[in-house]
């Protein structure tokens, strides 16, 4: 399939266009072409280049990291620039499938895999290097919703590295590779690992499914549609995040445990959706648009007011947003009990008109809030993407 | 020529400016590749030293060897080696510099071969941009002009030899 902005495209595409442009030296070329007998999975890679960030009108990779950091205490703008400077080399690289510069494991430069890596900048950065006035418009810190139960080893964060690949491999040796980078000017906060389906498991098109059963995304703007330009990327601001976005991390607990006593009918009632197909409770397939007002012979509304679809739909005029949540699973208790959740990443173009609204929302009556607890809640702005010589959020930090 | 330590606001189209990998461009007789220095303890204050590391290919039909090198930076640049002494990994000025034959590529890497520089003017922190010129026979000098610094702790070089300052 040819993308209409043609992200996908094979290693040796992007190899050679990378080629063009920085002058890709002999042996990391020669290396990647020494793997001559890449598999399906090592030789997808998606481009770096572009106006948008990569990684996020993708189809979603089968495992991430996100890892945010603080900065060091006294670093510049100039130490920002410097920063930057590394990464958009490494990322470069890397989504081409080849090792990064001083990498100390070229070796496991296996292939693309689908690569991606984004940058974004919490509102604590802007504050920290005394350049509040450019933060852009609808980045916001969240306000604490009565349902929250954060903790700061899950939240906040100066600036984020969200990394992620169709191979776990490919996904460790690109994280580490970039966090080395980092060193010099920042700590690492948190990191938070997760994973969805294998590439391959389900067709082109359908929804990942979550650790509860749930469809989730749905709802979502189609990929490659002038619906999803509208939802996701800012049009208006200064030349760094014109073409970016602006990401609500949450991390989202799941209570498995009580989930599961629910019966099938239950929970399809909780979400207002059959979890089986996906498709709303007046519906018979994912796509069918849910009808809130349908009642049943006794007179009850179909799709339960409490119902998640029902809180989270748009009653207002541009809360809409785009969602890419991978699943995390950690250690099971002596007990148990599974661990596990989402990392919710939700990307607009202005969190405070469509993110915030739809959660104050969720956070008021949505019966779904029984089993899921958010313990972890970040805001970032991602900047645009880069082509030819730039450096990512160039600009912003001159 | 101009020497100068640019911070930054660098093109990255030129990060690789001596080889450009396309089929319509003749390869040039040494073609440099991959080439950054390390930031480290060493080399983040005046005074102090690092290496440089690149793959070297040898288009030209002579044998080339690099003889040194030259840096606004560095108050000297010499090529080294690393080599085995009483079980210990020395560092050392490498006699009659490094020979690539023609159609031969040549690796500097740390544990290995280097151009070294010395007696720092400035400090290389990550994310620096620096220019060196590296002094060939057999073929015409070659300047790397956007030559990135690669944050790169630990190693396994000691660098105590007894004629560097540090």
């Amino acid at each position: 399939m040819v993308s209409r902005r043609g992200f996908l495209t094979s290693t040796a595409t992007a190899a050679a266009s990378a080629a063009v442009g920085l002058g890709v030296g002999a042996a990391a070329a020669t290396q990647v072409a020494a793997n001559g007998s890449q598999t399906a999975t090592a030789s997808r890679a998606l481009v770096f280049e572009g106006p948008h960030p990569m990684g996020i009108e993708t189809p979603i990779q089968a495992v991430t990291n996100m890892v945010a950091f603080d900065i060091l205490p006294g670093t510049t703008l100039k130490d920002m620039q410097r920063w930057m400077f590394l990464l958009t080399d490494d990322i470069r690289r890397m989504s081409s499938g080849e090792p990064v510069l001083a990498d100390p494991a070229p070796e496991l430069a296996i292939g693309a895999a689908r690569f991606s890596a984004y940058v974004g900048f919490g509102p604590s950065l802007f504050r920290k290097l005394s350049i509040e006035e450019r933060m852009p418009d609808g980045l916001i810190d969240l306000p604490g919703f009565s349902i929250d139960a954060l903790k700061d080893e899950f939240s906040g964060g100066d600036v984020l590295i969200h990394v992620a690949a169709d191979d776990p491999v490919v996904l460790s040796h690109g994280v580490r590779n970039l966090v080395r980078d980092s060193l010099p000017f920042a700590t690492v906060r948190w990191n938070q690992a997760g994973f969805a389906h294998t590439p391959g498991m389900v067709p082109e098109g359908v929804t990942h499914r979550n650790l509860m059963g749930q469809v989730d995304g749905t709802a979502n703007p189609a990929l490659e549609t002038d619906d999803f330009d509208d939802v996701v990327w800012v049009k208006d601001g200064p030349n760094w995040i014109k073409g970016g976005t602006l990401l609500v991390f949450r991390r989202i607990a799941m209570q498995l445990d009580t989930w599961d006593q629910l019966s099938s009918v239950g929970k399809g009632e909780v979400i207002g959706r059959d979890l089986k197909e996906g498709a709303p409770l007046t519906g018979s397939k994912e796509s069918d648009l849910p009808d809130f007002e349908a009642r049943s012979a006794a007179g009850l509304k179909v799709i339960p007011e409490f119902a998640h679809i029902r809180r989270a739909s748009n009653s207002g005029e541009g809360e809409r947003i785009f969602r890419r949540p991978f699943s995390y699973e950690m250690p099971i208790s002596k007990e148990g009990s599974m661990d596990v959740g989402l990392l919710w990443c939700a990307y607009q173009a202005n969190i405070e008109k469509q993110y915030l609204p739809m959660q104050l929302r969720l956070a008021e009556l949505d019966l779904l809030n029984r089993w899921t607890l958010p313990i972890g809640s970040a805001t970032f702005a991602i900047p645009r993407g880069v082509s030819g010589d730039e450096v990512i959020a160039e600009g912003l930090f001159s | 020529m101009v020497f100068m330590k640019r911070i930054q606001s660098i093109a990255l189209a030129a990060l690789l400016p001596v080889l450009v990998l396309t089929g319509c461009v003749q390869a040039p007789a040494v073609e440099i590749s991959n080439p950054w220095v390390r930031a480290s303890e060493y080399s983040d204050h005046v005074g102090g030293m690092t290496g440089v590391f690149f793959e070297v290919k040898n288009n030209s039909s002579e044998t080339i060897t690099l003889v040194g090198g030259a840096a606004e930076i560095a108050g000297m640049v010499e090529i080294h080696e690393i080599v085995m002494n009483g079980g210990e990994m020395v560092m050392q000025k490498k006699a009659g510099g490094i020979s690539i034959e023609p159609g031969q590529t040549h690796v500097l890497e740390m544990g290995g071969d280097h151009v070294m520089l010395m007696n720092l003017n400035e400090a290389i922190v990550a994310g620096d941009v620096l220019f060196v010129t590296l002094d060939f026979e057999g073929a015409e000098d070659v300047t790397l002009t956007d030559l990135v610094a690669k944050p790169s702790d630990g190693g396994d070089e000691t660098y105590h030899d007894e004629n560097m300052d540090h």
